[in-house]
């Protein structure tokens, strides 16, 4: 009886699967617009030009983002704090492993790759209040450029509001003959942009962008389109939803050539709870990140803790009075 | 594998059934049950009763908010976040959280509320700043928190995490503190303190045995009364949620704040060995109860939570 249990829930599950494939596959995306380029000082130009033709209205708006927030699992609420309050955005930190391709300049691996891969475990640590991430990853170089018994390279960056560093270890500079820590002053930008252009980022900062944020839809698929802020103000981000309302692919564009690392295209998929502790928190599966149309990561998550894990990102002394000058 | 999620599933069923007990006699504890819209602190009514040495007094019972926690503030305001019925606040950090209103609130089943509950208790910035070599020691207590709590088995929570007490007697020269315990799935121990504030000088730390809730004293700093702590064992963790362990070097300073029928508690953590810095929570404010001849109802026996919280770690 058990038996026949598991064989109909895995056969329910391989179906689900199918489905879900199936919809990812006739999903018509069509996020590649040429019509996405914003052009400096005409931000609302260049968003009205994303979003096509229907641009909807801010009740619209807000639907769609509540949507949105709910198929990802962040718009929550609970009878712990009583019967009655409302929904709220529930994700602050999160933790992300997974495992995958890098690419870096250099000699490429094969024909038709931008540079050198990377055999990569990645590791990130993120929260959004306040902003912050930390990125650990491991790379071992593939092809032409692997050296036999070449040690893997270890990086620890992180980003926390205007100040960027990069450890040695974990912490490193936080406690004296802990480590060494240096300031990353001109990466703050890029890294901050990866914390934006995640799923749940891109649904916060919509949020944020209040009246600045438009809907539209464009080959059946909703698209949210909107700036960010602060030192991310001139760049625009454009969203597509797939059919279940998740962030399928981001795109991010400046017209300020001093940023042009922030032209950026990622696209997730294979969404599911990816918690050890399960959450309801859809992460996606698959994670390709690419640059100038270039490949940068091509990422599969192995497990995404949402849990609001106790993730801390203090800023070392000397990054701050490096941030000063 | 399926034998063991068909076991699950009972197990969980009878867990929320444990639940059920708790729940009602949350609701019989003396003060009346506010089915919240939001998380707002209560707003000061009334003046300020003074004791006799020109001081506030502090005495009453504290459990006019009488939620689920037999009247202290719910575990969001606990965390920080303030909730309204159209916005919502993190109070360290000032920052706005998106909030949908309450009819347009998807529905879900009692998993899902479980797992929700287990964000919201967490989704606050306010949070101490422990030493790089224990952070994974704090995430691994909190996310295993079903096995490690030391409160499981009905011990003490110890201070502060203990919170508010649910009633104050002040007399010239004592504070006494009282903390019902809570039976059914949610299990503390009945516990109360007894705080002199007759000038007295701590103990020397190392002529102190640890314990749950050390050796506190209390002095009054204007209209504030500090409740200072020192001498614990390091058993306990010093908030509700969280894996916030700590050494037998933590030093806790309790602030009370009296305004009209709300109480103020906010606490400053110190702990050298394990902290990079001092932590202080966000302020957390009850309420006097309104029924003045309203007592504190004898607690349910504390019942151990093992069999129930080792089915899952996703409600804790």
């Amino acid at each position: 009886m058990l038996i026949r249990a598991a064989s109909i829930t895995a056969i329910a599950k391989r179906a689900a699967w199918a489905a879900l494939c199936a919809a990812f596959i006739l999903q018509p995306v069509g996020a590649q617009s040429t019509n996405f380029k914003a052009s400096a000082g005409s931000k609302s130009t260049a968003a009205e030009a994303a979003v096509g033709a229907t641009t909807t209205s801010s009740g619209d708006v807000a639907k769609t983002l509540q949507t949105a927030a709910e198929a990802l699992g962040l718009a929550r609420w609970s009878g712990v704090g009583g019967q009655r309050l409302p929904e709220v955005d529930v994700i602050n930190t999160m933790e992300i492993w997974g495992s995958g391709t890098t690419y870096s300049p250099g000699p490429s691996s094969k024909p038709g790759e931008p540079g050198t891969a990377f055999k990569t475990e990645y590791h990130a640590a993120l929260g959004y209040n306040p902003p912050a991430m930390r990125v650990e990853a491991t790379r071992t170089a593939l092809g032409p450029a692997a050296q036999p018994g070449a040690a893997p390279q270890h990086t620890i960056e992180v980003v926390r509001e205007k100040y960027a560093w990069n450890e040695s270890e974990l912490g490193a500079g936080l406690v004296p003959g802990k480590g060494t820590v240096t300031p990353a002053v001109a990466a703050v930008n890029a890294r901050l942009l990866q914390l934006w252009t995640l799923p749940y980022g891109v649904i916060k900062a919509a949020i944020a962008a209040g009246g600045k944020t438009k809907v539209s839809t464009e080959n059946g698929a909703t698209v949210l389109t909107f700036p960010l802020s602060g030192l991310l103000s001139d760049v625009m981000v454009k969203a597509t939803l797939d059919a279940q309302n998740e962030v399928a692919k981001v795109e991010t564009q400046t017209d300020n050539p001093a940023h042009a690392d922030l032209n950026t295209e990622t696209e997730y998929s294979d969404y599911a709870d990816h918690g050890e502790i399960l959450t309801d928190v859809k992460s996606p599966g698959r994670i390709v990140l690419k640059q100038g149309g270039h490949p940068v990561l091509d990422l599969k998550i192995k497990t995404l803790d949402a849990n609001n894990p106790y993730l801390i990102f203090p800023v070392p002394a000397n990054v701050k009075t490096a941030a000063a000058q | 594998m399926t034998r063991y999620f068909q076991s699950e599933k009972l197990i969980v069923a009878f867990a929320l059934l444990c639940l059920l007990p708790a729940a009602v006699f949350a609701q019989n504890n003396g003060g009346p049950r506010m089915d919240h819209e939001n998380t707002l602190p209560p707003t000061p009514v009334g003046p300020t009763p003074m004791a006799p040495d020109g001081h506030p007094d502090l005495t009453g019972l504290w459990n006019g908010l009488a939620d689920n926690l037999l009247g202290v503030p719910n575990q969001m305001h606990n965390v920080g976040i303030e909730v309204g019925t159209d916005s919502t606040r993190d109070i360290y950090s000032g920052v706005q959280i998106a909030t949908w209103p309450l009819q347009n609130r998807k529905r879900q089943n009692n998993e899902q509320n479980e797992r929700a509950a287990t964000l919201l208790r967490r989704m606050g910035s306010n949070r101490p700043i422990y030493k790089p070599q224990y952070w994974q020691r704090v995430k691994d207590f909190d996310a295993n928190s079903n096995e490690e709590d030391p409160s499981n088995n009905c011990m003490p929570a110890g201070v502060p995490r203990m919170g508010v007490p649910s009633y104050i007697a002040q007399t010239p020269t004592y504070l006494i503190f009282v903390y019902p315990g809570q039976g059914g799935l949610i299990a503390t121990a009945t516990s109360y303190r007894m705080i002199p504030t007759d000038g007295r000088k701590h103990t020397n730390l190392e002529d102190l045995d640890g314990t749950w809730n050390g050796e506190s004293i209390g002095h009054w700093e204007g209209d504030t009364m500090v409740v200072d702590s020192i001498g614990f064992n390091s058993t306990s963790w010093f908030d509700q949620l969280g894996g916030y362990f700590h050494s037998e070097n933590m030093h806790v300073i309790e602030r009370f704040h009296r305004d009209g029928n709300t109480l103020s508690w906010t606490v400053t953590v110190e702990d050298p060995d394990v902290l990079l810095e001092p932590w202080t929570t966000t302020p957390r404010v009850v309420l006097l109860n309104p029924d003045p001849k309203a007592i504190l109802l004898e607690s349910l026996p504390c019942s151990e939570r093992d069999f129930a919280h080792v089915v899952t770690k996703e409600h804790h």
